[in-house]
């Protein structure tokens, strides 16, 4: 009788209600019989009192029509039918007050965000120069978890595979020791754990269950920062975990000096045991995650595919990713195989974006930022080094990333013969090779540019 | 007399967005995507009017037709409610988020939705986002979140050209229970509104009059509806 009924309230509503209204207020709403209250279950209290206010006269209003005796009476609460039932009227859940409903199923999602996922393993790491070090630091503290490096924390900027090397840490140490309690949390679940068990007045059976972990893997400490409570209640878990000689990692998107609003003393005690960075991939790490990402999927990619995608992703892994599933979808889609003209023509919207965002302007602009001069500089007459090497990378950026001739770029470079735009190539692929300074600038300058 | 006072009370019946009723066009790939389970992140961007939010409704449509839960949270409707708005969201099976270049000068939003996206990972439930341009260039300011839009694959939704906007509006008409002569169609197109949106809302307009003064689509017919 539920089912229909609420059905029947759910159809006319779709009548009545624009679009927007029924699929932002009314489709995630589920619906059970309790004796005769039809509750009806929203998935936090801002959708439950939007819909207890506008709609909960004209519901009645239905049910009384729908009704030939008494209809039920309507009561709104946060909550969910258990996803295993699809039959609400079956499933009956036992808890009714919108508190406990919350409480339970944020304890159902918290056991499945507090493990460690294992897809990520030491194994389907892609290693490269970027990464060595960080993914070294991992083994060994996986290795050892509790007396090699403690705290070990992993920095860099995103996607690059920090949260893939501290859940393949969190896995090894459990293969070693399946009894091992390891615990992966992002930062914010942290706080809202804490600010859970402080309203349900739980605090203690919160800190005993932080600080009795073998490993505690904290992801993506910067998230931290202003949240006053939350720190002082990591720092004291920190400290107890250390003392039990108890494995802490974590991450974060810079050095821990750098991440603001956080408490000196918890950045102080970050430093204590290693601090290692992960640095974007390089060409041939890239074109490597890109063919490890297509076996795990078992597809088949060629070489020059991979080659053609990660020469133009620079940014990060997950793009890399973004990508390659495009390609895939595309090719799911077709049933063709992969080639470099599919692969092309898949990613085309996206080839498309870069060429327009990577224009001769847009080059000399960004270089000159980089280098802190102005553009006026770069296309001037002057010779000194300061102002001559920033010149000679952006014309070597200019032949690289878009499709100009020679001549067109000496024009836009103040009037150059298109010889000094060849020499200008030459030399920074010389100095690329010798100079890692010069190096690291091209590279970082290409992927402001390509992201 | 007014307008409502003379229709029939069923005369609200709006078309529900799905993927059998929005034309694919170039979009085909796009719409075999959205009907995968396999894909936990889908983003897609185009201008206004290109079928972004219709594809995010049709996935819930979908979704919920599977036996699964869903949710459209259109952003620029929303923001005044605050990313509070977003918490538990992880339970619904499928989350789809549109306009989401409207958080552009919110930061809290966008860690809203950063933490949305990752409550939404560790559940194994899934979020399709949608947005004015590519990840990159919505003008978010949180790396995170750019970089975990484009985790999924990224399609840019391709306008309808003419001859596939008339087949549109045609379909349209049809599951509406009216037959749209081709010269109607082309009338329209040449001498309406361009975007699909306001197209659409004139069909209902054309709709509810045809029903009111018992009159088929011809050319005279929508010529005095054009009208100013």
């Amino acid at each position: 009788m539920t089912v229909a009924l609420w059905g029947q309230c759910v159809a006319l509503l779709e009548n009545e209600l624009s679009p927007q209204q029924y699929n932002t207020w009314i489709r995630p709403l589920q619906a059970i019989m309790d004796e005769n209250c039809l509750r009806v279950l929203s998935p936090n209290r801002f959708v439950q009192e939007y819909v207890e206010s506008n709609f909960r006269s004209r519901i009645n209003e239905m049910l009384g029509q729908m009704c030939d005796s008494t209809p039920p009476t309507l009561r709104f609460e946060v909550g969910s039918l258990p996803a295993a039932n699809a039959e609400p009227e079956q499933a009956p859940r036992k808890p009714t007050s919108s508190d406990n409903q919350d409480k339970q199923s944020s304890l159902r999602s918290r056991d499945r965000s507090i493990s460690t996922n294992p897809d990520c393993t030491f194994d389907n790491f892609v290693e490269g120069k970027s990464n060595q070090l960080a993914r070294a630091a991992s083994v060994q503290v996986a290795e050892n978890p509790g007396s090699s490096y403690n705290p070990l924390f992993i920095y860099g900027g995103v996607g690059l595979g920090k949260t893939h090397l501290m859940h393949a840490i969190g896995n090894r140490i459990q293969q070693h020791n399946p009894k091992a309690r390891v615990v992966y949390l992002h930062s914010e679940r942290f706080v809202a754990d804490m600010v859970k068990a402080l309203q349900h007045n739980t605090i203690n059976e919160f800190k005993r269950h932080y600080r009795t972990v073998d490993a505690l893997l904290i992801d993506d400490i910067q998230f931290f920062a202003g949240k006053e409570r939350s720190q002082e209640e990591f720092f004291h878990t920190f400290n107890a975990l250390l003392e039990g000689q108890r494995q802490v990692i974590l991450t974060s998107d810079r050095y821990p000096k750098e991440v603001k609003g956080l408490e000196e003393r918890l950045k102080s005690r970050f430093g204590w045991g290693l601090t290692v960075a992960i640095e974007p991939p390089e060409l041939e790490t890239r074109v490597a995650i890109l063919m490890s990402k297509a076996a795990q999927t078992k597809t088949e990619l060629p070489h020059e595919v991979a080659f053609f995608i990660a020469k133009r992703i620079r940014s990060n892994i997950r793009e890399l990713e973004g990508a390659l599933r495009r390609v895939i979808a595309n090719a799911h889609f077709t049933g063709e195989p992969i080639t470099l003209d599919f692969a092309k023509q898949a990613l085309r919207d996206l080839l498309a974006l870069q060429a327009k965002q990577v224009t001769l302007e847009n080059i000399q602009k960004t270089t000159a930022e980089y280098y802190k001069i102005r553009v006026a500089d770069l296309l001037s007459k002057r010779r000194n080094r300061s102002i001559a090497r920033p010149r000679q990378v952006a014309m070597s950026l200019a032949k690289e990333l878009t499709s100009h001739s020679l001549p067109e770029i000496g024009d836009a470079f103040g009037g150059r013969d298109h010889t000094t735009v060849l020499h200008a190539c030459k030399k920074v692929a010389e100095l690329k090779g010798t100079d890692q300074m010069i190096n690291e600038d091209y590279e970082n300058l290409l992927r402001i540019l390509t992201t | 007399m007014s307008l409502g006072q003379q229709l029939p009370l069923a005369i609200g019946l709006r078309d529900s967005a799905t993927l059998a009723n929005f034309l694919p066009g170039e979009n085909a790939p796009l719409c075999h995507a959205l009907q995968q389970d396999s894909h936990p992140f889908i983003y897609l961007w185009g201008e206004g009017g290109c079928g972004k939010s219709h594809l995010l409704q049709a996935a819930c449509h979908r979704e919920e037709s599977q036996g699964g839960r869903a949710i459209w949270l259109p952003l620029g409707e929303l923001l005044g409610h605050g990313p509070g708005l977003l918490e538990g969201m992880e339970q619904m099976d499928l989350v789809c988020i549109d306009e989401l270049e409207q958080v552009a000068s919110s930061s809290e939003w966008q860690q809203g939705l950063f933490h949305l996206y990752n409550r939404l990972r560790d559940s194994g439930h899934r979020l399709i986002g949608a947005g004015n341009a590519a990840p990159a260039a919505l003008g978010l300011t949180l790396p995170d979140l750019i970089s975990r839009l484009g985790w999924g694959p990224v399609f840019q939704v391709q306008a309808l050209d003419d001859g596939q906007k008339a087949e549109a509006l045609r379909l349209r008409a049809e599951g509406r229970g009216m037959s749209m002569p081709a010269e109607v169609a082309n009338y329209l197109l040449t001498h309406g509104p361009r975007d699909m949106h306001r197209l659409f809302a004139l069909l209902e307009r054309i709709d509810r009059h045809s029903l009111i003064e018992q009159r088929r689509l011809t050319i005279p017919f929508v010529r005095r509806l054009l009208a100013p």
